[in-house]
């Protein structure tokens, strides 16, 4: 079929047969050129036009927009405003924090899974999928239930006698936390498990051949091999959480402010468009600069992959 | 000709074995991998597990490495038993199949890593990485990750890994596997004479009956878990303790006979003495078979294929009898005189050396 595509009967050289005959030619560009139009459709254009509204002094009305004018006023007011400072600051540590926490509970699990039997791989994968098939609403309505004044760690505490009345952790900062490392954790240990899973089982054993322990394994072999696995998961724990909505909404109580749930307010409560727009690219550039960071340090520490095919 | 665990006599007390196998078993569910495996290798000696995939040579090898824990039978090293000593601390040397090489450390830190985990001091482990790194002829490749070497010089790293240890036992597992045909001639060769330049007393595993014949002091042939012979390449080629031996390394002819007061009557006219009672069964190599033209002799039959092997010829004669017959002879004018599907008749070069086996 496709070699017929691209040698036509001669007599059929009209312009759509050109085109149909170069999109199915494999050869090119051309084969791209139908997900280049949606995506020009649906993402670049509603992108470029996100970014001209934080160049442009508007007034909404109805939902529209009633009137534009070019400025820089919303761009300087949020690099002078304190407020955007100090939010994306504790975006910016939520996300971090966020991101290291689930490395340190993520890289056990996924260890387990290395040296583990057949059933200890499948109890983790299945306890690892099984909270991705749950919306994340449902996994945070669940904290409410458990972190709540009257919720199982508050009662467990005072029926323990260990406090005399209940802790406050809802609408907190450590709620959140707690949220977010939980919420983002299978997304840290399956790049982990992925990456893991394609080590030659040898390279551990040639290391114990060699004089090495558990841990001198561990430290020397596992861990260097899994640098890949770490940057990619930290990557995307880092972009979902630094851009989360959900989690600091439902458990910080309304008054957790963080980038998105800024952006939201700026957008849909006080019309602020040009703001909000504003603050949307403050937290796209910030999250490229992170995640260049963490593909830089990645890069340094697996330099043995390059020129694998030299 | 199967060395029990009590040794055999011949060793004497001041030649007392480096490595003891005495007895092993190793079970897997229900299945009988090791059973009651007994091996002794000297100081210095290459002893090859050689047999088809399933017959338990490495698993023996995984067993005296540590990686696998054996179910009965004693493996001792310098007289000490392994049981109780932990991988990581067995003076033994493995250089695995496809090398395992530490695909993120230069070719420098993957052979001084044994000395690292030893926590040697780093200008002693630098003198030593560079004499193991000479001996395999590794120099100028230090800094140079395992992706970037070639198939040979991988296999040179793994080698000198383990030789910086100065390992008492060397196991190799199948190590010319991942290298082509031609290369693993010459590597076989090299490899040999190294380790008998260094002395090492070393276990070599491998399916490939030629890379045996080649590399070995001593093969073990070993099948269903068991050794059924453990002997010099020239008397396991030669005088075959097993007809499965004889099946096994080199190719061979067989047919059925008849002990009559301990002669048995070759095909040919001459005989055989053996020791065995009734039904047997005789054992032939090609190239102690020749070819006559057919009124030289009573064994007669008709030319069935004929091909050139190098500098050999290989004629089957399918025989009057039934059965084909396959003899090797260099390659002679007198020998390519015969044409397919001539007649001719067969001979036995020396009697001696046909073996014979109970039915």
């Amino acid at each position: 079929m496709a070699v017929a595509s691209r040698t036509p009967l001669p007599g059929a050289h009209g312009m759509g047969e050109r085109i149909v005959d170069a999109l199915l030619s494999g050869r090119g560009i051309w084969p791209a050129v139908p997900a280049i139009i949606v995506l020009t459709v649906v993402a670049v254009i509603p992108f470029v036009i996100l970014l001209s509204l934080g160049f442009s002094d508007i007034e909404v009305s109805r939902g529209a927009i009633a009137s534009r004018t070019f400025s820089l006023e919303y761009i300087a007011n949020a690099l002078t405003d304190p407020l955007y400072w100090t939010t994306f600051q504790r975006s910016m540590t939520l996300a971090l924090t966020t991101t290291a926490l689930c490395v340190f509970f993520g890289y056990p699990v996924a260890y387990l899974y290395l040296v583990g039997g057949r059933w200890t791989k499948r109890l983790i994968l299945v306890l690892t999928i099984a909270p991705l098939l749950t919306s994340g609403i449902v996994r945070t309505y669940a904290w409410l239930v458990i972190l709540g004044g009257r919720g199982v760690v508050n009662s467990t505490l005072m029926g323990l006698g260990l406090i005399d009345q209940p802790l406050r952790i809802m609408n907190t900062h450590w709620a959140v936390l707690i949220g977010m490392v939980q919420i983002h954790l299978p997304v840290m240990i399956l790049p982990l498990i992925a990456v893991m899973s394609r080590h030659d089982t040898r390279l551990m054993e040639a290391a114990a051949n060699l004089g090495a322990s558990h841990l001198g394994t561990l430290r020397t072999v596992i861990m260097p091999l899994s640098v890949p696995g770490i940057g990619t998961g930290a990557a995307l724990v880092f972009t979902l959480s630094y851009t989360t909505f959900v989690v600091p909404q439902l458990l910080g109580g309304g008054n957790y402010l963080n980038a998105a749930t800024m952006i939201y307010e700026q957008v849909v409560y006080s019309l602020e468009w040009s703001k909000g727009s504003v603050s949307s690219m403050i937290l796209m550039v910030t999250c490229l600069i992170v995640l260049v960071a963490i593909a830089l340090v990645t890069n340094h520490f697996t330099r043995w992959t390059q020129g694998r095919d030299a | 000709m199967m060395q029990g665990p009590s040794g055999p006599a011949t060793i004497v007390a001041t030649t007392s074995p480096v490595l003891r196998i005495g007895g092993v078993f190793k079970r897997f569910g229900a299945v009988t991998v090791l059973d009651n495996c007994s091996l002794d290798v000297a100081e210095g000696e290459i002893v090859t597990l050689l047999g088809p995939s399933g017959c338990g040579k490495t698993t023996l090898l995984r067993c005296i490495a540590g990686f696998w824990e054996a179910d009965g039978g004693s493996i001792t090293i310098d007289g000490q038993d392994m049981a109780r000593v932990p991988v990581n601390r067995r003076p033994v040397g493995v250089v695995f199949q496809s090398y395992a090489l530490f695909p993120h450390l230069t070719v420098a830190r993957n052979v001084g890593y044994a000395l690292r985990m030893q926590g040697m001091a780093q200008a002693e482990a630098e003198r030593r990485v560079a004499a193991a790194l000479e001996t395999v002829s590794l120099v100028g490749l230090e800094h140079r990750y395992p992706a970037q070497l070639s198939g040979g010089q991988q296999q040179r790293v793994a080698i000198a890994r383990v030789l910086v240890m100065e390992p008492r036992v060397l196991l190799l597992d199948e190590p010319f596997n991942a290298l082509d045909a031609k290369l693993r001639g010459t590597m076989q060769v090299e490899l040999r004479q190294l380790i008998k330049s260094l002395g090492l007393t070393s276990i070599f595993v491998t399916h490939d009956q030629e890379e045996a014949l080649t590399m070995s002091d001593r093969i073990a042939v070993m099948r269903g878990g068991r050794i059924e012979q453990a002997d010099s390449p020239n008397e396991i080629f030669d005088r075959p303790a097993t007809a499965y031996v004889a099946d096994f390394i080199g190719s061979s002819n067989f047919w059925p006979a008849q002990v009559v007061d301990g002669q048995v009557a070759l095909p040919d006219g001459q005989s055989v003495a053996s020791a065995l009672q009734g039904p047997v069964r005789v054992m032939a190599r090609p190239h102690n078979l020749q070819i006559a033209p057919p009124s030289a002799g009573p064994w007669t039959g008709k030319i069935v294929f004929q091909r050139p092997v190098g500098p050999l010829i290989e004629t089957h004669v399918e025989t009057d009898g039934g059965g084909v017959v396959k003899v090797v002879a260099m390659r002679r004018e007198s020998e390519r005189a015969f044409a397919h599907e001539a007649l001719v008749s067969l001979h036995i070069v020396s009697p001696a050396l046909c073996a014979v086996y109970p039915d």
